[in-house]
């Protein structure tokens, strides 16, 4: 028995090398599969919702292109002229299609083309909110580690503290309050405006770190606050005193062990932060004059731009969907007992 | 069946010097009247446990829940409850007072020197660690051996602890695996750095009776083959009946009874050992009793 | 609840804040001491005995408009936690009563909506359906709801399971009166928690909003609004947005705070609830090793 074992050891182990890449494969698969069977009637429904917003909101780009005296047959005119004369789901139908095909359509103010309008003003928000992110998460693993680690001191007390102070404060406060201080009264940076990173890097930081933390306390606070508790529950975890037992040192426990399924709930977090976040650069483009997607959001709707609001929220669906598919996918590397039965 | 010492290349066979024959048997691990309190409450919750294990030798302890048993043995392991405390006696682990350790020499002594293995193994394991890192883990840091000739070891771990298809089951989740399985790879982890001495805190209790009896069996190989000293704690007479040398019967934190496993089971002197054992006879403790009684 | 929520020092303290929050919310508009309306020449003025906060670039007393401002924030925010309440917990509980179909549309609807990012989505719909501060606070709680369909569905589920229910309704117990008898009392903790909650998240909205001018006709004062108006003068009034800027904090936080105390007086049941809304991948919860240990 021993003998045909050690034989059969060296073809054993290179197929098991392959099963173990398919595994992993077959993981990757099953995580992307579930997250675009939610995302498919999430999408559909979304879409349709947003796009029965012109029916309910009853605006017409003859308003906006004729202004209100317009004669109603000027009105039928421009109106046929935008398909809008059309059978409700016909209109559906034709706008859901482009919108596969990356066609938003045109502007009822200028007619320019709203995907090339959403583009240049993604760049801009994108890089803050990726900042935002950054700042986030490392402030937050920072805090919230320490409060594990130390808990039940003044160290815990401390953070705790200083995270319910950061989490009760709305974007928009923080960023009032950093533009007063380190723009106003420091002149440490710009006030407002962006400048792209093909201009120089310096530049560009310095124009994207005012808006980006005052994003980023949100995240700070959840994740410090998710870590903290979540790291302290992994603690009490009984393969923590398996490790223990097998002579493992504190800090191989930590970061083998603790952190690993510590990071998940943490992880799950920042997943459902992400809308908030896009939200949330409304009002911080509006505050630091950024040209972003955000401000082209709130400028559209007010001017009752329809096609242009409808772009909007379809991009920051996929946006959100896109994210959470990333978060999904590696929290199934982290924890993959996790996915079972979610 | 092959044997553990069989299935380990000869550079990496458990080595465990004290378990030689020919030498004098030291103690292994020695407890002296150990007490044990809980602060918070300022009660003491064990009253003074003694014995003495040395190489290849098996003491159990037994006795319902709440009497002392599991606390006994994390004192032995340095891993009581916060609150809690030794409050007298002494434990000795090879010659060494436990009570002098530092946390980086206990680090040390875990794993080399003293090992254990719980109820639920499950939930000992990392869940999302495949099983086989875990133990190639121990072996890469408590051996020093570079990561593929741990990996290595570790899958003919896997093998002596008699798991089928070690390879595959290197490469597999706790979750994929049953609770059988589970018990026998925290058996290999726990045995990964040649410990003198493992104990098993109710090892077997969560168990099938079948798989009851393979795991108690793969304890009794090891301890032939390797030498290993055991501490086998269970609430089960049965299960202290099958291996061990000397029975400890506690009873709310005291010793009602201790001395050799025969005559404990053949003789018992307290009520409380007389009830166990007259509980388990209506579930066929005689099985165990009886081929004891030819040899 | 609210007596076993007075008794901690954060619930009194959250209850007190609140208390006065909502004062201020119904009488604030009679205690302005002057129009929050009337311009004059004195504008920009740092705080004094006739102006206690100074006033704004119209020359209009900051603190009358401050006082007059509070009712429209404050009710928004309720507003928008009653509507999450109602649009929200009705089919999380009838979720798992009324069927899979049911059960199928109600989770697909609330996944989207969370998928929505609220902020932009309560901006585009209402500058699209008029500007309000009642749509407004509609809209956003209608998207805010799946807070209270995750929390009610999931208490629901947990009664469901439990073999009381199961009892009555096998004793010919109604479903109605299953729901108002055993649901409801399980249900309304978790609830509670998520109104104090939503009261937060719907203040933070509300005053975004008004902070972007949506909402709200131009001259009506709101602390958002405040804060906007500041916005532009802070290099000769720096400390100006400090009082809008406390008070929405200050509020959002006894509204944090009142959700804590509540989740900790309703128990662990509560709280896993809770908690099991905001990680969807955490693992149940596992027992604690319970310290005194099986033996």
């Amino acid at each position: 028995m021993t003998t045909t074992e050690a034989q059969a050891a060296p073809d054993l182990r290179r197929g098991d090398v392959l099963s173990r890449t398919r595994h992993t494969l077959g993981r990757v698969t099953v995580t992307v599969a579930r997250s675009i069977a939610i995302f498919v009637p999430v999408f559909l429904l979304a879409t349709f919702v947003t796009f029965a917003l012109r029916s309910l909101s009853g605006l017409s780009p003859a308003r906006i292109q004729l202004g209100e005296e317009a004669t109603p047959d000027a009105v039928a005119r421009v109106e046929a002229q935008w398909g809008l004369d059309r059978p409700f789901l016909v209109q559906y139908w034709d706008w859901f299609t482009g919108v596969l095909h990356g066609r938003l359509g045109g502007s009822w103010t200028n007619g320019a083309d709203i995907s090339t309008l959403i583009g240049l003003g993604l760049g801009v928000s994108l890089s803050v909110a990726t900042f935002a992110l950054i700042i986030g998460v490392v402030v937050g693993f920072v805090l919230g580690t320490a409060a594990a680690l130390r808990r039940t001191t003044w160290v815990d007390r401390a953070i705790t503290g200083f995270v319910t102070v950061i989490s009760v404060m709305p974007a928009f406060v923080v960023g009032i309050v950093l533009v007063t201080v380190f723009a106003v009264g420091l002149h440490l940076f710009p006030s407002a405006g962006y400048v792209p990173a093909a201009q120089g890097f310096g530049p560009w930081l310095a124009h994207i770190t005012l808006p980006a933390v005052a994003l980023s306390f949100d995240v700070v606070a959840d994740v410090a606050r998710q870590l903290r508790s979540s790291l302290i529950a992994a603690y009490r975890e009984n393969y923590v005193t398996g490790a223990v037992v097998r002579g493992l040192s504190p800090r191989r426990i930590f970061f083998v062990h603790v952190l690993r399924n510590g990071l998940g709930p943490a992880l799950a977090t920042l997943g459902l932060k992400f809308p908030s976040l896009v939200g949330a650069s409304v009002v911080t483009e509006w505050i630091f004059g950024l040209q972003g997607f955000g401000r082209f959001a709130n400028d559209s709707a007010q001017a009752g731009d329809v096609p242009a609001v409808q772009g909007v929220l379809v991009v920051s669906i996929v946006l959100v969907v896109a994210f959470n598919l990333i978060v999904n996918l590696v929290l199934a590397r982290v924890t993959p007992a996790s996915q079972r039965g979610v | 069946m092959a044997t553990l010492s069989d299935n380990l290349a000869p550079e990496e066979t458990l080595d465990l010097g004290p378990g030689d024959p020919t030498g004098p048997r030291r103690p292994v691990l020695s407890l002296h009247d150990v007490r044990i309190s809980d602060q918070a409450g300022g009660r003491e919750i064990v009253h003074g446990v003694s014995f003495t294990l040395t190489p290849g030798r098996v003491v159990g302890i037994v006795g319902e829940s709440g009497s002392g048993k599991t606390l006994t043995c994390r004192a032995a392991l340095g891993i009581l409850p916060a609150h809690f405390e030794v409050t007298g006696g002494s434990i000795e682990i090879r010659g060494t007072d436990i009570a002098d350790l530092s946390p980086a020499q206990w680090t040390a002594l875990r794993g080399t020197t003293i090992s254990a293995v719980f109820q639920d193994p499950a939930s000992y394991l990392n869940p999302s660690l495949r099983v086989g890192a875990q133990i190639a883990e121990v072996v890469r840091v408590k051996k020093k051996l570079p990561r593929r000739a741990a990996r290595r070891r570790a899958v003919d771990l896997l093998r002596a602890v008699h798991l089928r298809e070690p390879e595959l089951v290197y490469g597999q989740y706790p979750h994929e695996l049953s609770g059988g399985m589970l018990q026998r790879v925290l058996i290999a982890a726990a045995i990964a750095a040649d410990p003198h001495i493992l104990i098993a805190d109710e090892a077997t209790t969560a168990l099938d009776v079948t798989v009851q009896a393979e795991i108690l069996d793969l304890l009794a190989d090891l301890r032939e083959q390797a030498g290993l000293a055991l501490v086998v704690v269970s609430h089960d007479l049965a299960v202290v009946a099958q291996l061990c040398d000397e029975v400890l019967v506690m009873q709310q934190g005291e010793v009602v009874e201790q001395g050799p496993a025969e005559r404990v089971l053949h003789d018992p002197r307290h009520d409380y050992t007389r009830l166990l054992i007259a509980e388990h006879e209506q579930y066929g403790l005689e099985k165990f009793l009886d081929p004891k009684e030819e040899t | 609840m609210l007596r076993r929520v007075l008794v901690l020092p954060s619930g009194r303290i959250a209850v007190a804040i609140l208390a006065v929050i909502a004062l201020l919310a119904l009488f604030g508009p009679l205690l302005a001491p002057q129009n929050p309306l009337a311009t004059s020449d004195n504008t920009l003025a740092s705080a004094s005995g006739s102006h206690w906060l100074g006033t704004d670039y119209l020359g209009r007393d900051v603190l009358s408009r401050l006082l007059d401002g509070s009712r429209l924030s404050v009710l928004g925010s309720l507003e928008v936690a009653v509507t999450a309440l109602v649009v929200g917990s009705v089919p999380g509980i009838l979720s798992v009563y009324l069927g899979r179909a049911f059960e199928w549309i109600t989770l697909r609807l609330a996944d989207t909506l969370v998928a929505l990012p609220f902020l932009l989505f309560a901006v585009a719909v209402i500058a699209l359906l008029g500007n309000g501060i009642t749509q407004a606070m509609l809209v956003t709680g209608v998207l805010v709801a799946p807070l209270f369909y995750r929390v009610s569905r999931a208490a629901t589920l947990a009664v469901a399971r439990s073999q009381y229910v199961e009892a009555a309704l096998l004793s010919g117990a109604s479903i109605g009166w299953v729901v108002r008898r055993h649901v409801w009392v399980k249900v309304l903790p978790p609830i509670a928690v998520a109104l104090a909650q939503t009261f937060g998240v719907g203040f933070v909205i509300v005053s975004s909003l008004t902070f972007l001018g949506i909402g709200v006709q131009p001259p009506a004062p709101t602390w958002g609004g405040l804060l906007a108006s500041d916005l532009g003068y802070l290099s000769h009034q720096p400390w100006a947005p400090l009082a809008p800027a406390l008070l929405i904090m200050i509020t959002v936080w006894a509204g944090n705070l009142l959700a804590d105390a509540l989740r900790d007086v309703s128990g662990e049941a509560g709280r896993a609830l809770v908690n099991s809304r905001k990680t969807r991948t955490d693992r149940p919860d596992q027992s604690e090793p319970a310290p005194t240990g099986g033996a």
